[in-house]
């Protein structure tokens, strides 16, 4: 069987507001092997998107273990789990958030910025994953001069200039007409079957959902079986 | 793109607000560094080196009560006086101009030049003014203003003595820290009052630095429990005496330039919270991305930093550029003589702009580190 990429257990969170305690997560324990594209659904509320931060190291848990290629996300301090998302994972979100004064290469350019690169190798990593995602010709239009699927597949070669080997996509598609979403999906289904990249995205349609190699139902906290 | 790129690109982004931020800062230090010339210019001592020879004597009870004449003799044999004048300040207006902007003071001319030898002027006037007991000298900034030129005549009217006396110019001056007043016998003025036999003050040149404690005290000692006990003092401690006349508006330029400082403080803290509250969403972005703490607080620093710093260059360089490219004793008519941005007062403004940059920034950037991505993040959908 293949060693699971990422590799959770017994993870809860409870969130504290006032006297109430609201678990978003409840025990939840899951693998998740390379190059899967694993599609996380559950209805608002349920904990997906709190399991998908964890897992990319942007939130912590209030108890359990969650282990990315060995190593355990939640027991790295600040700057180490800024390092090590640098390296490791891919964000794409729903409204694309790409930096609105910056152009699609800039765009795609910035998270390169933090590694020891020379500007000539962080322009062949911009142009290969400008030209993986179809966006070659726009390099030098700025978010706004773009439509929103041109949008999203900037962030997506955001999330892959820097070769991460996880993606966490939360709702990628949801500001999407549905021949923009197919092209996104279908780029996330490519990273996963051709590049070998873990793809884990967070979604409320069934047919965005259907494009994954696998998927799981999160509620109230919980993984269904 | 590099890093200074994409700061540069973020201050850019809100070009009015960019603009008016510069602008409000540079404003700010403009007039801080203007107060800082003004208060300069009310204090400064003289420098040159026979200030540190001079001394002046004057009534103990106030620089507005006079002195015998008499006392001449007894100062002119303390040891280590080298020459003295008596020196009265005249006031009042001429019959032309009406009330004068300068200072008009009775003096001993022939004893002036030994005492203040930076003066400058015609051998010919100045020989000219000697000989003739109704003239005068004129400074060259008073000459400018009002058009005085060798020859001229015209009549003073003081308001303090019951005197008026017609002078003649006999020569402009120059040369001196102050070319603004106007010297005229002390003996024309004797006879306008009638032998009146009384002076403003003293001024003296002592032989040297080493004698001149002995001097003040030999000199006070002489009208020690006399009608008219004296002061003596160098010219930098009756300068510092003078000007601590001024202490009210000493006070009130700091208390302004508090203010400034102040308000440029809360204006560039304003501006800078404004800029990352609205760039929250992207600051979380950078965080999930990979940009650390110290990297998100150096992009908000550097932001800071840099809308300073051009305050800065606009305010103080302007202040600088403005001060030394126009002829402020003729724009003041002769209130400022040297109106100078001097180099310290640059790197204060500097330091200024500096410290505004970190503590402007201070805020929103803790605000930002205390940010969760998640919390960032929530705020995106």
């Amino acid at each position: 069987m293949q060693q699971p990429i990422v590799s959770i257990r017994n993870l809860s969170k409870v969130y504290r507001q006032g006297e109430m305690e609201i678990a978003a997560l409840d025990d939840v324990s899951l693998d998740i092997t390379r190059g899967e594209f694993l599609s996380l659904m559950g209805p608002s509320g349920s904990g997906k998107s709190t399991l998908l931060h964890i897992i990319a190291g942007v939130d912590r848990p209030t108890s359990g273990h969650c282990f990315v290629e060995g190593v355990e996300v939640t027991s790295l301090n600040e700057s180490e789990l800024a390092d090590w998302r640098n390296q490791n994972v891919g964000f794409v979100f729903q409204s694309f958030n790409l930096i609105p004064v910056l152009t699609a290469y800039e765009n795609v350019e910035l998270p390169l910025l933090l590694m020891n690169l020379s500007s000539a190798q962080r322009r062949e990593l911009v142009n290969t994953a400008l030209e993986l995602v179809g966006l070659a010709d726009r390099r030098k239009h700025l978010p706004k001069q773009m439509s929103g699927g041109q949008e999203q597949r900037v962030a997506i070669a955001r999330a892959i200039a820097t070769d991460p080997r996880l993606i966490v996509a939360d709702e990628p598609t949801g500001n999407l007409d549905s021949a923009s979403a197919d092209t996104v999906l279908e780029i996330l289904q490519t990273l996963s079957r051709g590049a070998g990249k873990t793809v884990i995205m967070v979604t409320h349609d069934p047919r965005a959902a259907s494009h994954g190699s696998r998927t799981i139902h999160l509620e109230k906290g919980k993984l269904l079986p | 793109m590099s890093i200074p790129g994409f700061i540069i690109r973020n201050a850019l982004r809100n070009k009015r607000r960019l603009l008016l931020s510069v602008l409000s800062s540079g404003v700010s230090l403009f007039l801080l560094v203007t107060l800082m010339v003004l208060l300069r210019e009310l204090t400064q001592p003289p420098t040159d080196a026979d200030a540190a020879l001079r001394v002046a004597v004057r009534n103990k009870l106030s620089l507005m009560s006079t002195l015998p004449q008499r006392q001449r003799f007894v100062i002119e044999r303390v040891p280590g006086v080298e020459v003295m004048t008596p020196f009265l300040w005249f006031g009042g207006k001429t019959e032309a101009d009406g009330p004068i902007r300068f200072g008009t003071f009775a003096i001993d001319p022939a004893r002036l030049k030994r005492l203040f030898p930076e003066i400058r002027c015609d051998a010919g006037d100045y020989e000219s003014w000697l000989k003739d007991r109704a003239s005068c000298i004129v400074g060259r900034d008073t000459a400018q203003q009002y058009g005085y030129k060798p020859g001229d005549r015209f009549t003073l009217v003081s308001g303090l003595f019951p005197a008026s006396i017609e002078l003649r110019v006999a020569g402009i001056y120059w040369g001196t820290v102050d070319d603004r007043n106007l010297f005229f016998h002390h003996r024309y003025l004797d006879e306008a009052m009638h032998d009146w036999g009384q002076t403003g003050m003293w001024w003296l040149k002592v032989s040297s630095t080493e004698v001149m404690p002995q001097v003040i005290d030999a000199i006070e000692r002489e009208f020690a429990n006399s009608a008219n006990e004296v002061r003596a003092e160098s010219e930098r401690a009756f300068q510092a005496a003078f000007v601590s006349m001024w202490g009210g508006i000493k006070f009130l330029i700091g208390s302004i330039s508090g203010f400034v400082l102040l308000t440029l403080v809360m204006v560039t803290a304003s501006t800078m919270s404004m800029a990352v509250r609205e760039r929250f969403r992207e600051l979380a972005i950078l965080k999930a991305l990979g940009f650390r703490r110290r990297d998100l607080f150096a992009l908000i620093l550097a932001e800071s930093f840099g809308l300073a710093a051009l305050g800065a260059l606009l305010g103080a360089g302007g202040a600088w550029l403005l001060y030394s490219g126009m002829d402020v004793p003729r724009a003041t008519h002769g209130i400022f003589v040297s109106f100078e941005v001097t180099g310290q007062m640059l790197g204060t403004a500097a330091l200024v702009a500096s410290l505004l940059g970190v503590v402007s920034c201070l805020a929103p950037a803790i605000a930002v580190a205390k940010m969760s991505v998640t919390e960032g993040l929530r705020t995106l959908d």
